[in-house]
């Protein structure tokens, strides 16, 4: 990356969040390196991740925080939720316990986050069909009933990872466009990056037309 | 908005954190997880005094709290990056990945340290530089000076 004016637009947060040993970390792996990581020790913490990427034909990069889900890290990891504009919850398909837990992660995540907040659901190892113990139907049921978007992932095999990650995007970015998300709201999780001239945004046109005909 | 090195905590977390310390603390009672938490929350300060507190309370863990020993090493050298203490940080991500070679957040954490210090070095010369200029053009005029007394 050289140096001058930013080559993205904007900026959006995203939190990944979920029980210890769903794969939350191999996603973010997955998504910004394209690699699978088979042998993945417990994260400390938070991770952190970013990759660009495009969005109607603006490039947003996207800052990715990925928490510990061992419960020691989570009184600490909740102050990450704030300000994210996009939420990955994820479960693992084949151990149940970690989707009925579902419910107290939407819980901190509506307490802890905004109204316009993105939730995206994620069912991970779905490359593991032998050892399901989710069916897709019921979780689908969940998401519906909880206006989350939904789907069945692999970090393994990448399966719908870009998907799951580039939707929250597209979701994001409609918000901003519908006026719903205030960019300048301080915990709107998206910041715009109105730097390269000539190329502004639609946010940003009026502002410089009513500049040039100052002039 | 940033990265490990640069976001902040929220002063309401820290606050919160640092109540239920010193409640434990006046008790004569801390537990690992109360002082693991606070000293969290200080090492993300934007004070450079209080990420030097979490430090010390990291260092009193590491010693005495075998249990949590791979947090507090990826804590304590992200404390010491941040008040910009590289050696010291590098020397707590050497000892970790002594333990745990492949372990892909702290080699991640190696990097963006070194980035750090990288872009540090440059600003630090740009600086130098800055002073030379500042101090060549005071001799200037102090010459040109001279030169239009005589």
């Amino acid at each position: 990356m050289s140096a001058g004016p930013y080559n993205y637009s904007y900026i959006f947060k995203y939190i990944i969040i979920g029980d210890m040993g769903v794969g939350k970390s191999c996603l973010l792996h997955q998504f910004t390196e394209k690699k699978f990581m088979s042998d993945c020790p417990h994260t400390i913490g938070v991770e952190f991740g970013t990759r660009i990427i495009e969005v109607a034909g603006k490039k947003i990069k996207l800052q990715i925080w990925d928490t510990a889900g061992q419960e020691r890290f989570r009184a600490v990891t909740r102050s990450y939720y704030r300000g994210a504009a996009g939420a990955l919850m994820v479960y693992d398909i084949t151990r149940r316990s970690t989707y009925n837990h579902l419910s107290s992660w939407l819980t901190d995540t509506r307490n802890l986050t905004n109204p316009n907040t993105v939730i995206f659901l994620i069912g991970n190892k779905c490359d593991l069909e032998g050892q399901r113990d989710v069916t897709y139907e019921e979780a689908k049921q969940f998401a519906d009933e909880n206006g989350l978007m939904f789907v069945e992932a692999s970090a393994k095999t990448g399966q719908n990872v870009e998907e799951a990650f580039l939707e929250t995007a597209r979701k994001i970015y409609q918000s901003i466009q519908d006026g719903r998300l205030d960019l300048y709201a301080a915990d709107s999780g998206v910041q715009h990056k109105p730097s390269q001239p000539g190329r502004n945004t639609l946010t940003n046109d009026q502002q410089s037309n009513k500049d040039n005909c100052a002039c | 908005m940033d990265d490990v090195l640069t976001e902040t905590v929220p002063t309401d977390d820290l606050k919160r954190f640092e109540k239920v310390y010193h409640e434990q603390l006046y008790k004569n009672d801390v537990t690992p997880k109360a002082q693991f938490e606070y000293a969290w929350c200080l090492v993300r300060s934007k004070y450079p005094a209080d990420i030097k507190k979490g430090i010390v309370l990291l260092q009193e863990l590491y010693k005495s709290h075998d249990e949590g020993q791979r947090d507090y090493l990826y804590y304590l050298a992200i404390g010491n990056a941040r008040i910009k203490e590289y050696s010291k940080a590098l020397s707590y991500v050497r000892a970790f990945l002594s333990i745990e070679p492949g372990n892909q957040q702290v080699i991640s954490l190696e990097s963006t340290i070194k980035k750090k210090m990288d872009k540090e070095g440059l600003v630090g010369m740009a600086m130098a530089g800055g002073v030379v200029l500042a101090v060549g053009a005071l001799v200037g005029l102090g010459m040109a000076v001279a030169s239009k007394k005589s």
